[in-house]
């Protein structure tokens, strides 16, 4: 079957097998940025944006993704600039091996445009979903506070 | 479709568990999201849509309101935030897992579903359980839950091994209580680990008396006696018999010190 979908920005149209992943068809396409972990929705190394929303890619069919937007960690990047959660990530050292960081990212976007001052507690929370086996969380949830704090501070709110 | 292909052909909510357990049998899946079926309204109770997610249900002033707020503590439980953007309410009442903590929670709160196979009909989510089990499918439109009564109160327990995890054994009570005294009890126990059901020994041990401390512990007693208690690999029988009694008397001194008289 044929499915059109924007992925980070870009309207695509694309044959799909209707019991495909979200996950593969977007590693298809060439957006690595997406990782493959757990394949049930235990790790979250595979969330993405679907209008505006992270879910498990792993956990999607491609099908429901027709005629949705869809972000990865390579769409949040604006002229060459990094999202204030990227760069508060790499500030606060919450990346050690990096698998996981994609996932954490896009939970973080997620609750942040909701959200514009979470509660530690609701960090915990909204990053519930996601697994890093390298850390002991603590950078990731410090790092969250802070893209919070500068995206309350002016510039980039999204 | 559904209809002409039967077991080939399956209906998706979100699709979570279309995905997880795959059904070797589907040739064909109906994705019902794409019909207009995603709402919460307040209508002196409350009217949910099948396809509405955890979050929508989370996120809307009406699921947040109802019954003290009842719906967002529990469903706050349910997977990870990631699954509940995606999970659907009608999906996880289709899917009927015996762990689901949000099957006993609807039991105690009398819902009721319109459902469809032909035409729209209504059936109390009991009577939706049990005829699931002779194989019946109908589709799934819209989840009721009754008006909320004067002097009700309504709680939730869940025991898991990690907050992540699915419940080893869960339970919920609604009682209404007039000056202390149980007007209406109901108590649903899930995980054990069977499908939640309904536990009328225990309700009508507790209606028409005070639900203070003796009612509680007798009621927890008999509890602990009246599930079908089995072993697994997530548990012994014995040891969900414990939790069904420390479940259900949480559940109901809450309802009790809600009530006022705790």
């Amino acid at each position: 079957m044929t499915i059109t979908l924007t992925i980070n920005g870009t309207r695509r149209t694309v044959d799909i097998d209707p019991g495909e992943k979200l996950l593969d068809l977007l590693r298809r396409e060439g957006v690595m940025g997406v990782k493959v972990g757990c394949g049930s929705g235990d790790c979250g190394a595979c969330a993405v944006l679907v209008d505006g929303r992270a879910v498990n890619s792993c956990l999607l069919y491609a099908a429901k993704a027709d005629g949705a937007e869809v972000v990865t960690i390579e769409g949040l990047e604006r002229d060459g600039a990094l999202h204030p959660v990227q760069e508060a990530f790499l500030d606060e050292g919450g990346i050690q091996c990096g698998y996981c960081t994609p996932g954490m990212v896009i939970s973080a976007v997620d609750l942040l445009s909701r959200n514009r001052d979470p509660s530690e507690e609701e960090i915990r929370l909204a990053l519930s979903g996601n697994l890093c086996r390298c850390t002991g969380y603590t950078k990731q949830i410090q790092a969250v506070r802070k893209a919070a704090e500068r995206m309350r501070g002016g510039g980039r709110d999204d | 479709m559904l209809a002409e292909r039967g077991k080939a052909a399956r209906a998706v909510g979100g699709g979570i568990d279309v995905h997880l357990f795959r059904v070797q049998e589907a040739s064909a899946l109906v994705d019902l999201t794409s019909i207009d079926l995603a709402y919460v309204r307040a209508d002196g109770g409350l009217a949910i849509g099948a396809t509405t997610t955890f979050t929508e249900i989370l996120e809307s002033s009406e699921g947040a309101a109802y019954l003290g707020g009842i719906l967002v503590e529990v469903l706050e439980q349910v997977a990870s935030p990631l699954q509940r953007n995606q999970g659907t309410i009608g999906g996880t009442i289709g899917s009927a897992h015996p762990w689901s903590d949000v099957i006993p929670l609807l039991l105690v709160l009398d819902a009721e579903l319109t459902v469809y196979d032909g035409q729209e009909r209504q059936t109390p989510l009991a009577r939706y359980l049990s005829d699931r089990s002779t194989g019946a499918r109908p589709l799934i439109v819209e989840i009721r839950l009754p008006a909320a009564s004067r002097g009700d109160g309504c709680a939730f327990e869940a025991f898991t091994t990690t907050g992540f995890d699915v419940a080893i054994l869960n339970c919920a009570a609604y009682a209404v209580l007039d000056g202390g005294r149980c007007e209406i009890a109901r108590v649903a126990v899930g995980g054990t680990p069977a499908l939640a059901g309904r536990l009328f020994a225990v309700e009508e041990m507790l209606v028409d008396a005070p639900l203070d401390e003796a009612a509680i512990e007798r009621a927890a007693e008999k509890t602990a006696e009246a599930i079908d208690a089995r072993d697994d690999r997530r548990a012994t029988a014995d040891y969900r018999r414990t939790l069904a009694r420390v479940g259900v008397t949480r559940c109901l001194r809450r309802i009790a010190q809600q009530g006022g008289i705790g």
